[in-house]
Parts: C-alpha cells; structure tokens; sequence
C-alpha cells in the first residue's frame, strides 16, 4: 500500500523538523517546502495527501489562500493550518477560509491524529468528487445513448417538469419543451397521470401519443450529481404494423371460417340422428351419438376460445364501454356460475360493497373475467366454498376492487409468477388435472389492463387462492387508457 | 344429386333455396327443413343461386357467404336489383363471424344473419318467423 504523504509548506525550520520526526515515525512521507506557489507546486509533485499551511506566510491580516492553494494543482486535498498557539483568531480565521484543521505551533503534542483526520476528510472529499463525477459521465453516457434511440426518452424531475428530452421525443412532442409540466405536454392534461402520482419508483404504462402511435414506456429513477432524484422515461413503439394486421386478421378470419364450417355439418347431422330423422337408434346408438355431440361441443368451444384469445392478446377488438354496475356485471355470470358451483356441491358467496361507485367499462368482457376466475375457481375446488366479493379498494377510493376467492388446491408457490403466461396449465404429480387451453388468466389480465386495471393472484397450496383485479371507479369523465 | 331440382313435391308448401358450397351441410338442411314440412331446392355457388331464385321465386333463402361464382353479397345484390326477385327474404348463413360483414349483409336486405355452427331451434324459429310474415 501506498505511504500517505505528508507535505509543510512553510519557513519554520524548527515546526518542519518537529513534523518530520513525528510522522516519518509514523510511516508516513513528508515534504518541507517554502510557503510559496513554488512550494505548492513541489508539494503537486510529491502527490500530497494533506497538505500543511503555516499561516506566517502571508501577513497576518491576509486571507486564508484556499483558492490560490487548489488553483496550484492541490485541488482535493485536505489543507491544515498551521498557527502559532497563541492566535486562536488566526485558527478561526482559517477554518473558516477553508481549512480542514488547524495545529498549533510550536508543537506540542503528536501531530498524527489530527493529520489521519484530515486525510480521512481529504477522502471523505475526494469519494464524492468521484461519485459524482461517475454520476455525471453515466449520466452523459446514458443521455448519449438515448439520443440516437428512434423511440421517444425523456427524464422528468420530481415536480413533473421535464428537464431532457431525446430527439425522437422533441420529433413528436415539438422543440424547446423543456421546463413544462410532462402530463401537460405529452398527454394535454391539468393534474399528474395516475401512474406517476402513484409510483414515485419505477414505473410501466402504455400510451398513445400525438403522433396517433402506441407506446410501452419503462421508466427509472436516476440521480443527478447534486443528489436530486430525477425520472427517466423511454418508451417501445408497439404500434402494430397495418400490413401485418391486416394478414393477420385475414389468415385468422380465414382459419376460423375453414374451422367452423365442418362443425356446422357434424352439429347437423348428430342432431338428425338424435331427432331420428335417419331413422330411430338404440340406445347403445343414442349413446355414441351423444359422445360424438359432446365432443364436438367441446371443440366448438376450444376453437371460439382461441379465436377470442387471438383476438384479444393481438389487441385486435374494441372495448364497448360504459358505465355500468358491478352488480349488474356479476349479473351476467352469476347464475351459470351458482349452477355450476350447485353441480359440485360447493357452496358460493357474493358480496358486493354498499354504495359501490359504478365502473367505466365493458360490461360483457368483464363478465368474462369473472366467469374465468370463478370457473378456474370451482375447477380446482373440490370442497368448501367460493367466494365473489366487491369493494372499495384499500387505501385508494378511486378504484373497485373485485376478488374471487376459493378453498381449492391453491397454487404452487413456484408457479404463482407463471400462472399469467398464456398456455400455463396446472399440473399435478405430471398429468394434467382438468381440460382447458391455459388462455383464460392471459386473457383475463389483456381485458382488465386494457380497462387500466390490474390482475393479481395470492395464493397458498392446499388452502386456496384467491384473485383480485382492480378497475378505476366512474368519475364522470373516461379514465386516460 | 339435390341442385337444381325440386326436393319436395307437396302441394301449398312454402318453398326454400339453400344455397351453400358445402353438399353435405346442404344436404343436412334440406333433410332438417323437410321434416319441418317446407319445400327445398338448392344452389352450390353464386350465380346458381341468383337463376334458382329468379326460376323458382322461393318463399325464403338461404344464403352462404363464402361461395363459387359470385359469393353470397354479389348474388343478394343481384337478387335485389331484380324485379323477380326483390322481395324474397334472404338469411345469411356463414362461418364468418365479422360485424362489418353483418352490417354489410343487413345493408344489402338481408333479414337474418346465422353464424356456424348455430343452433337448430333458434334457427327453425328465425325461419318459421319471417315466412310467416311473408
């Protein structure tokens, strides 16, 4: 390791000598030099740590030189005066100049400790000037990468004021933005966005932006140099690409055709042998019919099932929106969800919250999360109950929180973070317990983000799950999407 | 086999066109609406269906979308701009399920619209009810 150096910068032999013996003692390096910008700059070549000032250099009367000292080269490093034990002014007068301590001459006592306490102030010093200077050059750096990005960056102080933009943000948003308020520039609105007032961390949402594209942003917390925490922003263009839309729809409009024209037959002459118009069958005949009715039941559903998936995870529907009541949202479901729930002897709850604001939303499409949560719910419920509840959400009055809760095999903790994926399954000891394509929890959170919502699951194994979403209640005006 | 000719020969019936690309789902119908007492004659594409209607005026038709020679939107235009045969109520029977194609079959006259595979009873009771306004 490096010896510290030490370096006196003064013409008092006698404190040079007593400085010398003391710290060279010690281990440490030293360096007398006139008190002068010649010495300054011996003490730059000898790499000082701490640098010792005689105040008897200059006139009493003179200010401390703590500017002519850093210009010199002894930019960080701690300065100490030295004074004589009777000018307890002149020890103010260069703390307060700017020296880091001061030591009385002649000496008395052991100079080191107060040296090893400059030197720890000297690097206390000299980590911020680094951390700093890090920060800074990251800073750059990151500004530098984000400028040549095709997709809109912007960083936003605390108070929403957007402090930088990148070029493809000024392309969209106009030049010489910056000192506005974000949510007035970029979305035309008066307050904060929700998702900004909410998350004061980082943060993801998408919107449409003035150029009519739709973007995923991610945002950051970043800090500047002096400390101040700032908002860094970018977004993805997700717009989806027309021509690929467009054969999109049409290579899945054509599949579905070509999918549901053969079960049209199959559906008509199943129930022709079944009315007995080609004649009366046995039973054992009745019975094989009856398979084949139930089975291509089931492909009918499987087949509109992945239509309506595609349908909603391309983002290739339209949301009928308005304004409408929880309870009759649960209305539409809840009498073939009681039916089923009375099929397997499992007993169901609902309950919704006295004086529930309405919703802003799809009636039937929420319907349908519910349905798929409840029916994900009874499936994997072989006893006890289930539960439909809807209130306010907890500390935020502005949005409706629905849950389904259940008393079934629950989910593996391992899987909790799975369960969204489209085509997960739950699989027990390998073999899969119960039909279905694993779309409905996809397609259960797509409807309720698109509703700017969100999907959330708790769960423990073997006693049960339980799923909430949460959707913005009715303030009179459509909610930002 | 069944197009072009008459598949029920009974007196004072009210008489069908089918007219679909898919024989086998033609042939289920025409066995369904003759149990159901009504007379049925079928088409195969577009244009067959536009002369089956103007040669036989039938009481109702049944009319896929996707077909031969003409789809089932040119024959109904066809249909509608004709003297003969502007007056014939037209279901639309298709494995499309897109509303602007609903809407444009609705803007072209046709009074229902069927999306396969369908029900048979909702779809009896649509046919019983607009050939009893008829």
């Amino acid at each position: 390791m490096r010896a510290y150096r030490i370096a006196y910068l003064g013409n008092d032999g006698e404190v040079a000598m007593g400085l010398e013996s003391a710290l060279k003692d010690d281990g440490l390096q030293f360096l007398s030099a006139a008190g002068d910008y010649q010495g300054m700059e011996k003490a730059v070549s000898f790499k000082a740590d701490v640098v010792l000032w005689d105040k008897d250099n200059l006139p009493p009367e003179a200010p401390f030189p703590l500017e002519q000292i850093r210009k010199s080269g002894l930019a960080n490093q701690s300065i100490v005066a030295v004074v004589r034990n009777d000018d307890l002014e002149g020890a103010v007068k260069s703390l307060a100049g700017g020296a880091s301590d001061f030591i009385y001459k002649p000496l008395k006592e052991d100079p080191l400790p107060r040296v090893i306490a400059a030197l720890n102030t000297g690097q206390k010093q000299r980590r911020v000037d680094w951390c700093n200077r890090v920060i800074e050059d990251t800073n750059d750096q990151v500004k530098g990468i984000l400028a040549t990005l095709t997709d809109p960056a912007y960083i936003v102080s605390p108070e929403y004021q957007i402090l930088w933009m990148n070029r493809a943000a000024e392309e969209i948003f106009g030049e010489g933005q910056r000192g506005g308020a974000c949510h007035h520039i970029f979305y035309d609105r008066t307050e904060p966005c929700e998702v900004c007032a909410k998350n004061k961390g980082a943060a993801r949402w998408r919107a449409t932006l003035k150029n009519g594209k739709s973007y995923r942003f991610i945002s950051a917390v970043i800090r500047n140099s002096k400390g101040e925490v700032e908002k860094l922003a970018v977004g993805t263009d997700i717009t989806p690409d027309q021509e690929v839309s467009k054969i999109h729809k049409t290579f899945i409009a054509n599949v579905s055709h070509d999918l549901r024209t053969p079960l049209a037959a199959i559906d008509q002459y199943v129930n022709i042998l079944l009315d007995g118009l080609g004649g009366e069958l046995n039973e054992d005949q009745a019975n094989y019919v009856d398979v084949i009715r139930r089975s291509s039941f089931r492909l009918h559903n499987l087949i509109e099932n992945l239509i309506d998936a595609n349908k909603i995870l391309s983002g290739d529907y339209k949301l009928k929106m308005e304004v409408v009541s929880i309870q009759d949202i649960l209305d539409v479901v809840l009498g073939r969800l009681e039916s089923q729930a009375a099929d397997k002897g499992i007993m169901m709850q609902v309950q919704v919250a006295d004086g529930l604001p309405a919703v802003y939303a799809d009636k039937s499409r929420i319907a349908q999360v519910v349905a798929n949560l409840a029916g994900n719910s009874l499936k994997f419920t072989e006893q006890g109950m289930m539960q439909i509840r809807a209130g306010f959400m907890p500390r935020d009055e502005g949005r409706v929180i629905v849950s389904v809760e259940d008393t079934g095999i629950g989910v593996p903790k391992e899987d909790l973070g799975k369960i969204f994926d489209l085509f997960y399954r739950v699989e027990k000891d390998k073999v899969y317990v119960e039909e279905g394509a694993g779309l409905g929890l996809s397609i259960s959170r797509e409807i309720i983000r698109a509703h700017g919502g969100t999907l959330w699951a708790e769960s423990m194994e073997g006693m049960g799950s339980a799923f909430h979403f949460s959707i913005p209640a009715y303030k009179g005006q459509a909610p930002l999407r | 086999m069944i197009g072009g000719e008459r598949l029920s020969d009974g007196e004072g019936q009210q008489l069908i066109l089918v007219a679909d690309d898919d024989k086998d789902l033609v042939l289920a119908l025409s066995i369904r609406l003759r149990a159901a007492g009504y007379g049925v004659i079928a088409a195969h594409d577009g244009d067959e269906a536009y002369e089956m209607a103007s040669a036989n005026k039938p009481d109702l038709i049944i009319l896929d979308v996707r077909m031969p020679a003409g789809g089932g939107f040119s024959s109904i235009d066809r249909m509608k701009h004709s003297l003969n045969t502007r007056n014939i109520p037209v279901i639309f029977l298709t494995a499309f399920d897109d509303e602007e194609m609903r809407e444009q079959g609705r803007k072209l006259g046709a009074v229902g619209f069927f999306r396969k595979p369908f029900d048979d009873s909702e779809f009896m009771e649509a046919i019983a009810g607009v050939l009893a306004k008829a």
